[in-house]
């Protein structure tokens, strides 16, 4: 009985320390970041580097011969406006001013502290839930008709979870079999769906209402096969929440670092174009749908 | 996932190609604007030697061609030099970089100033002042950064400078441009930046609220202060306002410009006319741009047999969408264009102007700004000059004119001190496409032994390499000697 009152007081005394404390130092507040690795950071880009330019020597022959003959090639009138089909605007906006938020207040706070956990194990966690998501794109490439890349997802699953220790160590890249994810979304957006109005997901931000259908729908996979019994114990809340924190460490962004109030029309902007890019790319031999003139992207 | 693909699109965002603002790959910061006057420090306008102040001339919009004008025959000064406007998209390459240290600590702070106006609705995120420090253990000197126009206080270029500087023992500050929208916001006195005079001492106001709420343990025995671009401009004006300041004098100690402008004016209408002749100047102009870009991003992409649009994929196309001339102009105007329209939308707000924003009405926080924002993608900088900039300063500044604020923007204001006082330095290229032959000699002449001109690095090119480093912490020394001829 006391042991609960004591603990009852020591969480009413922080919480009003705090509060305190947020009042003395409101004009001032400094937060500590993970440190910078500038020496490792530019190792990294020259290593990007030099192999950016053994990929343009060789790039010649992959993009003039063989593909060019085979997919017509998208021309600037393909190009959808730039204008972007945003129908829920004001709820999007709002939807994004609380991620923002939520992001500075605790999101990215927590993101941070995780950044600090030694890289080899952040590694692990990443390694582990990427495995987890090949049972997605098994399921989706088959359903896109590629039966290769489900092959060797399959291939990746099978393997990371055995050698790789239950999916910790990819060890399937070195079998040059190189992770490439793939959800619901791109499977409708292979049987032509269009990708909708934008929408902004509470937490998970920019989407589109087919990318926010892909999510709920992988989810649901992933829920119905319940590898490992991971996603129906009770557990399973810790596991999502490692996930969503992994994801965020993950992600070099910043809400509003830009300073820009035009910072939503940006982002919606460029989304919605890398995903019209990427169904350009999904939808191969066949020509890509187009936007007619004067109708916003995406509708 | 839906983050991750945010934070891809913003590096396709900082990607040369799109818009233009934060990290990694090779965007161009540049020169801002205007203003200045006289109740300042050393500032009078002292305009003997070299330069005249020259006369802006608005970008002509003119559709030719870009490379004829832009081809690689240009004099090393002159919009025209290829390897520069390369220099300029890409920076320093890794292998040529200074070395760098494993690690350096890093926090940032926020700092809400007391003189700050109110916020507007719109700019709900930008009450607070944001800065980053990195503390040596021990006492140390303190160096302050300023990032270039349009720069938040930890750009890719800041974070550089950071590392060779916190490697060399320093204390490091590293702080935005004033024509950062947050700090336009949070810090700025008028709303309208631009002004060199005007901005920098919004800047030393704020540097010396930062300094004294630093943490206590941080202890620091001198202090330096550097900035690239307009914030190498910005540093040198700081200096010279510390140096005439009574109560709560910093003693700034030295000061280096890197790649900065001589005429805040005529660098920028440069870039308006890069605008005009690498893209065009009309709303069609821009569609077409994107168009082609979009198109040529989609095909690379489709080629590539990639399934996710990734980071790797987009320093692919970075290097292979920018080939001719005309596209690295593009891709450097574009970029420059973009932090404008910010600029321009937080002047226009703020003074009432009345271009985007009607005064009556200011955008509520759920307001959608897609059409304030198409219209500025089509607005220069001599449109900023002509409908918020001057008419602001031309009320504020007794006795001012039109011509009497492009000389105010001129580094002659503190021509005096840089030319007697033996702690301002500079780092410049004689490709750097922000000055012509006449700027570069007048720097020359008035900083005499304390310049040094690499043969090549554009803009900011060269930020990061092994020999601007190794000399920039020699000027920061007073190390500095200049290489025998």
């Amino acid at each position: 009985m006391t042991g609960r009152h004591c603990s009852v007081w020591i969480v009413l005394w922080f919480a009003c320390a705090s509060g305190l404390g947020g009042c003395a130092t409101q004009s001032v507040n400094i937060r500590s970041l993970p440190p910078e690795t500038p020496a490792a950071d530019n190792a990294a880009a020259a290593e990007n580097a030099a192999e950016l330019a053994k990929a343009l020597a060789s790039e010649p022959q992959n993009t003039g011969t063989k593909e060019t003959k085979a997919v017509p090639l998208v021309t600037p009138a393909d190009a959808p406006s730039m204008a972007t089909y945003d129908p829920w605007g004001r709820l999007n906006r709002f939807i994004y001013r609380f991620n923002a938020r939520f992001d500075e207040a605790l999101f990215l706070p927590i993101a941070n502290g995780y950044r600090r956990l030694p890289l080899p194990l952040r590694a692990g966690v990443h390694n582990f839930f990427g495995n987890l998501s090949e049972v997605d794109s098994i399921v989706n490439y088959t359903l896109q008709l590629r039966l290769v890349h489900g092959l060797r997802s399959a291939g990746r699953l099978l393997i990371n979870s055995t050698l790789g220790l239950g999916g910790l160590f990819d060890v399937a890249k070195k079998f040059k079999l190189p992770s490439a994810p793939t959800g619901l979304s791109a499977t409708l957006a292979t049987w032509g769906v269009h990708p909708g109005p934008y929408l902004v997901i509470p937490l998970l931000g920019p989407s589109t209402l087919r990318d926010g259908i892909g999510v709920v729908g992988d989810f649901g996979v992933s829920h119905a096969v319940d590898i490992a019994h991971l996603y129906r114990a009770n557990e399973s809340w810790y596991l999502e929440g490692l996930n969503l924190i992994d994801q965020r460490a993950n992600v070099d962004f910043r809400y509003y670092s830009s300073g820009s109030p035009f910072e939503y029309e940006t982002i919606r902007f460029l989304y919605v174009r890398k995903r019209l890019i990427e169904d350009a790319g999904l939808s191969r031999g066949r020509q890509p749908q187009k936007t007619p003139h004067g109708v916003p992207a995406g509708e | 996932m839906r983050l991750i693909v945010c934070a891809l699109t913003m590096t396709l965002g900082s990607a040369p190609i799109a818009h233009g603002e934060t990290q990694p790959l090779p965007a161009t910061r540049s020169e801002p604007p205007p203003a200045a006057q006289s109740q300042t420090p050393s500032a009078t306008p002292s305009d003997d030697g070299s330069g005249a102040p020259p006369e802006t001339q608005p970008a002509a919009p003119s559709n030719a061609p870009s490379a004829a004008l832009l081809a690689a025959t240009g004099s090393p000064t002159g919009l025209a030099d290829s390897a520069a406007l390369r220099a300029t998209v890409f920076g320093t390459p890794p292998q040529d970089m200074a070395p760098l240290p494993e690690t350096v600590p890093l926090s940032e702070i926020n700092i809400a100033l007391p003189w700050a106006n109110p916020v507007p609705a719109v700019y709900w995120f930008d009450r607070k002042l944001r800065v980053w420090f990195s503390a040596q253990k021990k006492p140390a000197p303190l160096a302050i950064v300023i990032a270039g126009t349009g720069g938040d206080g930890n750009t890719s270029k800041l974070s550089i400078l950071r590392g060779a500087l916190y490697g060399a023992g320093y204390h490091v500050l590293t702080m935005p441009s004033p024509t950062f929208p947050g700090f336009i916001v949070s810090t700025s006195s008028t709303g309208v930046s631009g002004d060199l005079l005007q901005d920098s001492r919004d800047l030393y106001a704020a540097i010396q609220q930062i300094l004294a709420h630093l943490p206590r343990r941080v202890r620091i025995t001198d202090i330096d202060v550097l900035g690239y671009s307009l914030g190498g401009a910005n540093a040198a004006v700081v200096k010279s306002i510390d140096a005439t300041t009574g109560t709560g004098k910093l003693h700034i100690h030295r000061a280096v410009m890197i790649n900065p402008p001589v005429s805040l004016i005529t660098s920028i209408s440069r870039l308006d006319k890069l605008f005009a002749i690498s893209i065009g100047s009309s709303d069609a102009d821009i569609d077409r741009l994107y168009r082609q870009l979009y198109a040529e991003l989609a095909n690379l992409y489709r080629a590539s047999g990639k399934v996710e649009l990734d980071e790797g994929f987009l320093l692919a196309a970075a290097a292979t969408v920018l080939k001719s001339d005309a596209e690295f102009s593009a891709a450097i105007a574009l970029s420059f264009r973009l932090n404008l329209a910010d600029m321009f939308f937080a002047g226009d707000l703020y003074t009432g102007a009345g271009v985007v924003v009607d005064p009556r009405h200011p955008p509520r926080v759920s307001d959608s700004l897609e059409n304030a924002s198409r219209v500025l993608r089509g607005m220069a900088f001599s449109d900023y000059f002509s409908r918020v900039f001057a008419p602001y300063y031309l009320k504020h500044r007794t006795n001012s004119t039109s011509k009497s604020l492009i000389a105010d923007n001129r580094l002659d204001i503190i021509g005096d001190a840089l030319r007697d006082d033996g702690d301002y330095y500079a780092q410049t290229n004689s490709d750097d496409l922000i000055l012509d032959t006449r700027e570069l000699q007048w720097l020359k002449n008035t900083l005499g032994p304390r310049i040094v001109v690499y043969d090549h690095g554009g803009h900011l090119g060269n930020i990061g390499d092994r020999h601007q480093v190794a000399d920039m912490l020699e000027m920061l020394a007073g190390r500095w000697s200049p290489p025998a001829p």
